[in-house]
């Protein structure tokens, strides 16, 4: 029965990981990045890795999404120097 | 060399590879098993050091050079990120202008901050007794501050956070481990050995160098992030193409 | 394999896959409240997987999500608010259920453990995860309006 745990968490992962592949706007793609960051920290805990899956949620949740954000918003800018907020 | 040829070399690696790996994947012990060589080891490493957490006890001891070379990659990194989205001739910084933001958000910010703070310095602290260290403490530390930045706006955030001083810190960081490290070749045995009396197991001060080393690493990757965030928002937020102007010009 | 982790095996399933499906497909306000709510549900699942492991150490990625968690959303809600501005999610009935499912999980992982220091930890997870979960929700539904903010230089 704890095979099935492993194996839904398995299974989150790969689907997350596939829809971060296929989701081409990179706005949204951030999105299903963080998803699938949630997925690898429950498989990290599931298989006794607290402390990766840790680095997992400290990175993946606030920080890649912040860095991706301001990447998308720059190049956003170049196109229309003088918008307004900021 | 022509395409049919790199194409046959690239095969013959690629199955080079493939060969090796299957050929070591075939003796590896038994996913999800109860013995492991490896962990056998480590384990009773880690407790004859009074190390409380083995995973802190390989990473700040049994293998603390890999740590150095994971740490320097951060640091190099982090160096090539300033070089790179550093401020050209032909780009001016405009201050932002500040942000409409709901109160409910501002407080949540405000409250939170020194909350995350203090997570953060927590999961540092006990990286040595349970899972946890200097990487994901660091990484919580420096998140903590940016919540100005989405909860007020960018000049509240840049009061707080004097980038010089980061740099340096990141720099200090990053030597204090290596220094430690050269500590360990002088007074014990080998460059990162564990010479300190290694204190009573489960406490803070336990573990002999580990603290100290984890410390060391809460700190480079803490005021790395912070560096390399500031990039990241300086481009983002205030730095546009186009010559510099008298009003919008840096100090 | 006992009650705490079919616990959060069901959790994972019933909670986290919609979220999967809701994230990767439809449009932005939908994909910006399937996380939000993803966060929550990995918390919960975090902290009775804690339980079932009977690891109290476990618990510190809980914490760490219910501090950052929040914050990642409010990321989003602040850096695309232009994109939601035409359209901003309401989603009160998810929020309600995350919130009541928050408080029914700490309280039985509360009376599992007894009184102590264990119990202080998790009932703050519980509170950190609800408070920002509430706030995150408003913050996508209008937390940054626009107006004032294009009068710049």
């Amino acid at each position: 029965m704890t095979d099935a745990l492993t194996l839904l968490s398995l299974l989150l992962v790969a689907a997350s990981a596939t829809a971060a592949v296929v989701v081409r706007d990179p706005s949204r793609q951030a999105l299903v990045l963080a998803v699938l960051g949630l997925a690898l920290a429950v498989l990290f805990t599931v298989l006794q890795a607290p402390d990766v899956g840790l680095s997992q949620l400290a990175v993946g949740s606030a920080l890649t999404p912040l860095l991706i954000l301001l990447s998308v918003r720059k190049v956003r800018r170049r196109g229309q120097p003088e918008d307004g907020e900021r | 060399m022509s395409r049919r040829l790199r194409m046959w070399v690239l095969a013959t690696g690629g199955l080079g590879v493939a060969v090796l790996l299957v050929a070591a994947a075939v003796r590896l012990p038994r996913f999800g098993g109860g013995q492991h060589p490896y962990g056998e080891r480590a384990v009773a490493a880690s407790l004859s050091r009074h190390t409380a957490h083995v995973i802190s006890s390989v990473n700040f001891d049994l293998r603390a050079f890999d740590t150095l070379g994971e740490e320097s990659i951060l640091f190099g990194a982090v160096l090539g990120t300033v070089v790179l989205l550093r401020q050209t001739r032909d780009e001016r910084a405009v201050p932002p202008a500040p942000a409409r933001i709901l109160p409910a958000l501002r407080r949540y910010a405000r409250i939170m901050l020194p909350l995350a703070l203090l997570c953060g310095l927590y999961v540092i602290a006990h990286g040595q007794l349970s899972p946890g260290g200097g990487f994901q403490g660091g990484v919580v530390v420096a998140t903590a501050p940016h919540l100005l930045y989405i909860g007020a706006d960018y000049r509240a955030l840049e009061h707080i956070r004097p980038v010089g001083l980061y740099e340096v810190g990141d720099a200090v960081g990053e030597a204090a481990y290596a220094v430690l490290g050269i500590a360990g070749l002088l007074g014990g045995s080998a460059f990162l050995a564990n010479l300190l009396p290694l204190g009573t197991f489960n406490t803070l001060a336990s573990g002999g160098t580990v603290p100290l080393l984890n410390a060391a690493v809460g700190m480079e990757v803490t005021c790395a992030v912070v560096v390399l965030l500031a990039r990241f928002l300086d481009q983002a937020v205030e730095i546009e193409q186009g010559p510099a102007r008298e009003k919008g010009k840096r100090s | 394999m006992n009650g705490w982790l079919v616990a959060a095996t069901v959790l994972l399933a019933v909670g986290f896959g919609p979220v999967v499906w809701g994230v990767a497909t439809g449009p932005l306000e939908r994909r910006v409240v399937a996380q939000n709510f993803g966060t929550s549900v990995v918390c919960l699942v975090l902290l009775l997987l804690s339980q079932g492991y009977a690891r109290p150490s476990y618990v510190d990625l809980a914490l760490v999500l219910a501090v950052l968690g929040p914050a990642g959303t409010l990321v989003y809600a602040r850096l695309l608010a232009e994109d939601l501005d035409d359209d901003p999610p309401h989603a009160h009935a998810l929020t309600v259920v995350a919130a009541s499912a928050a408080v029914v999980v700490v309280v039985a992982m509360c009376l599992a453990t007894g009184a102590g220091r264990a119990t202080v930890k998790l009932v703050l997870i519980g509170a950190l995860l609800v408070a920002g979960n509430v706030i995150a929700s408003r913050a996508l539904s209008g937390g940054f309006p626009k107006g004032a903010a294009a009068s710049r230089d």
